[in-house]
């Protein structure tokens, strides 16, 4: 459905989205029964744990003291950036995340702005051809395409190119102790990304595509249009600067929307491929209950959506004057 | 209406794909004893076996028939998404509409809790709260309700806001019926078709979600499902096993996503008015380059 959400985007929806997660990472591992130290911590991280280690941590985290202090503890370390310390990883959280963060960030970074211009151009073309051979051809492949799981797509790629044709790397992000520079890192990094990258965008692209394409048609229909035509303008013209154009609104307020899956799929893809981001990081510390560290990556990756979520809006502000005429 | 949306499925090609894609996967799902002669979680002697007349695709790392758990898989995918699809519904058709019908501060409280749930990614939550607690069929069924009724809320919201100025209900109201008659009688039966996308996107996205917590390893060890064959298959690509292991599990998973998304991509081009008229007949649709 292409109810596109109102462009209201008031800072309290995001407020309160983001209070209701601090406060389920907050009373989640209280609520688990037995030791709350156990649940913020995970049983392996305790076998390792003097008794004067346990002692700091529960006066760290106000746990021999009431509700009221315990979330004033927790809250006046997010605010200092303190995520905790991954038993795991023998580090700070903040700091295992940090050094996965770039790697995600490219991914789906690039990932979004190729299957927004792929979309949005696929889109264009099909929706001025509506219910010719391409554009019927093109939604049902790509109709067909978005329906699958991204992380099935990262996988029948990983095993067509890597696997059986070997053209591809199986796994990471860099050729380990190569010792490229420059020109040969470079190429050595988008070697290994192409096909994560080629999994998130065929999986994206489907959205964007119908959306650009749904919009075309309805757009080509305006009166605008007519008078373009009458005045003798080039078909490319009306379908890009005239049509085009205005398609690209709703593929902007889409874009919030689809962050939190393009951010989600790229996590899942990165499992799929090894891919040394975050993703990886969640299912390594997934699988060795590291529960600080799965904490502090789910709340980084929710304040980013939010955050992005926020910044559509303000964008979709600027791009169309009624948004501002009418607040 | 001179339209029925429903019907339009059922002859438009996609939809019809769709439908049977799912008719294929249900009678999988339901003939599952019938069709394998291995119970899903039985050992069967011997490990990583090829495709062979005994067992179809081979069997698994531990010596399961992976033809049988691929059968039982489609029965856990089929009942989160159907029974998720059922409750999310239920609470999105009645905060929506009853959201529309009393208006005022009751509706910007449910509006309010709705926007904020959507910001939310909510895969994130629910690997947060998966993690946490290892959640067992009726748990992941409930938690992933609770997570999918807001985008169905604000849409029949919506139908419900211009339903509830047509004639016919205005007419009833002044008869004097009550809020939940008239939502019964009148409200809810004109909703039906997008009552059917809804459910349509709710099972979706509960079956994508809940394959997508047992490929991360986050549900209960004791539930069959194509998500955990995954899981289980993707650390053994060096060898050949993926081709009856792995990629029929991906397959089977994927066929029923894009069944369901189909039936609703159909479902949602007959409803939508911006796209009912003919193709010839528009401005601008029929010249080409």
């Amino acid at each position: 459905m292409n109810a596109s959400r109102p462009p209201h985007g008031n800072f309290i929806n995001y407020l309160l989205a983001l209070v209701a997660i601090f406060s389920l990472n907050f009373i989640l591992p209280r609520m688990m029964p037995g030791d709350p130290l156990h649940a913020i911590y995970g049983d392996e991280a305790l076998v390792a744990m003097t008794p004067q280690m346990e002692a700091y941590l529960t006066e760290k985290f106000a746990l021999n003291q009431p509700w009221s202090s315990q979330f004033t503890a927790y809250a006046s370390g997010l605010l200092q950036g303190d995520l905790g310390y991954s038993y795991y990883y023998k580090d700070q959280v903040s700091t295992v995340i940090m050094g996965a963060l770039p790697w995600t960030l490219l991914l789906a970074g690039l990932a979004l702005i190729i299957a927004t211009i792929l979309g949005t151009a696929l889109g264009i073309e099909s929706g001025y051809r509506r219910g010719r051979p391409l554009d019927r051809g093109l939604i049902a492949s790509l109709m067909f395409l978005s329906g699958f799981p991204d992380f099935f797509v990262g996988i029948l790629l990983l095993l067509i190119f890597g696997v059986c044709l070997g053209v591809a790397p199986l796994s990471g992000a860099t050729t380990p102790y190569s010792g490229a520079t420059g020109l040969a890192y470079a190429l050595d990094v988008a070697h290994h990304l192409i096909l994560p990258l080629s999994a998130l965008v065929l999986v994206q692209l489907g959205g964007i595509y119908l959306l650009t394409r749904n919009t075309m048609v309805s757009v080509l229909k305006e009166r605008f249009i007519m008078t373009a035509r009458a005045k003798g303008c080039s078909d490319s013209r009306i379908r890009y600067e005239h049509a085009g154009r205005n398609s690209l609104l709703p593929v902007v307020t889409a874009t919030g929307m689809r962050l939190p899956q393009i951010i989600t799929g790229a996590l899942f893809i990165e499992i799929v491929f090894s891919y040394p981001g975050v993703g990886s990081l969640l299912s390594s510390s997934l699988d060795a209950r590291d529960y600080p560290l799965i904490q502090g990556i789910l709340l980084l990756v929710t304040v980013a959506v939010l955050t992005a979520n926020l910044g559509v809006d303000l964008l979709y502000r600027r791009l169309d004057p009624r948004v501002r005429y009418a607040h | 209406m001179h339209t029925n949306p429903l019907m339009d499925v059922l002859r438009d090609p996609l939809g019809k794909a769709g439908i049977i894609l799912l008719a294929a996967i249900t009678l999988m799902a339901v003939f599952a004893p019938f069709l394998s002669d291995y119970s899903p979680n039985q050992y069967t002697g011997e490990i990583f076996s090829r495709p062979s007349a005994e067992h179809p695709l081979g069997t698994d790392s531990v010596g399961q028939d992976i033809w049988s758990r691929l059968l039982w898989g489609a029965r856990t995918s089929l009942a989160v998404g159907a029974a998720v699809a059922l409750i999310s519904t239920i609470c999105s058709i009645f905060i929506g509409a009853t959201s529309a019908i009393f208006g005022g501060l009751y509706d910007r409280f449910w509006m309010r809790i709705v926007d904020a749930m959507l910001a939310i990614p909510a895969i994130i939550v629910m690997i947060l709260v998966a993690a946490y607690l290892r959640p067992d069929l009726l748990i992941l069924v409930l938690l992933l309700s609770a997570f999918s009724w807001p985008p169905g809320a604000r849409i029949l919201r919506a139908q419900t806001l211009s339903l509830k100025e047509r004639m016919h209900v205005s007419a009833a109201a002044t008869f004097g019926a009550g809020w939940s008659h008239i939502l019964k009688r009148h409200i809810i039966p004109d909703l039906s078709p997008i009552i059917v996308a809804v459910m349509i996107a709710d099972c979706r996205r509960a079956i994508f979600m809940e394959a997508g917590l047992s490929f991360l390893g986050v549900s209960d060890p004791t539930m069959v499902s194509w998500g955990k064959i995954m899981h289980q298959s993707l650390q053994f690509t060096y060898l050949d096993v993926w081709q009856w292991w792995l990629v029929p599990a991906g397959i089977a998973l994927s066929l029923t996503l894009v069944g369901l998304s189909l039936i609703g991509f159909s479902l949602e081009s007959a409803m939508d008015p911006r796209l009912a008229s003919r193709p010839r007949k528009e401005i601008g649709g029929g010249s080409d380059a």
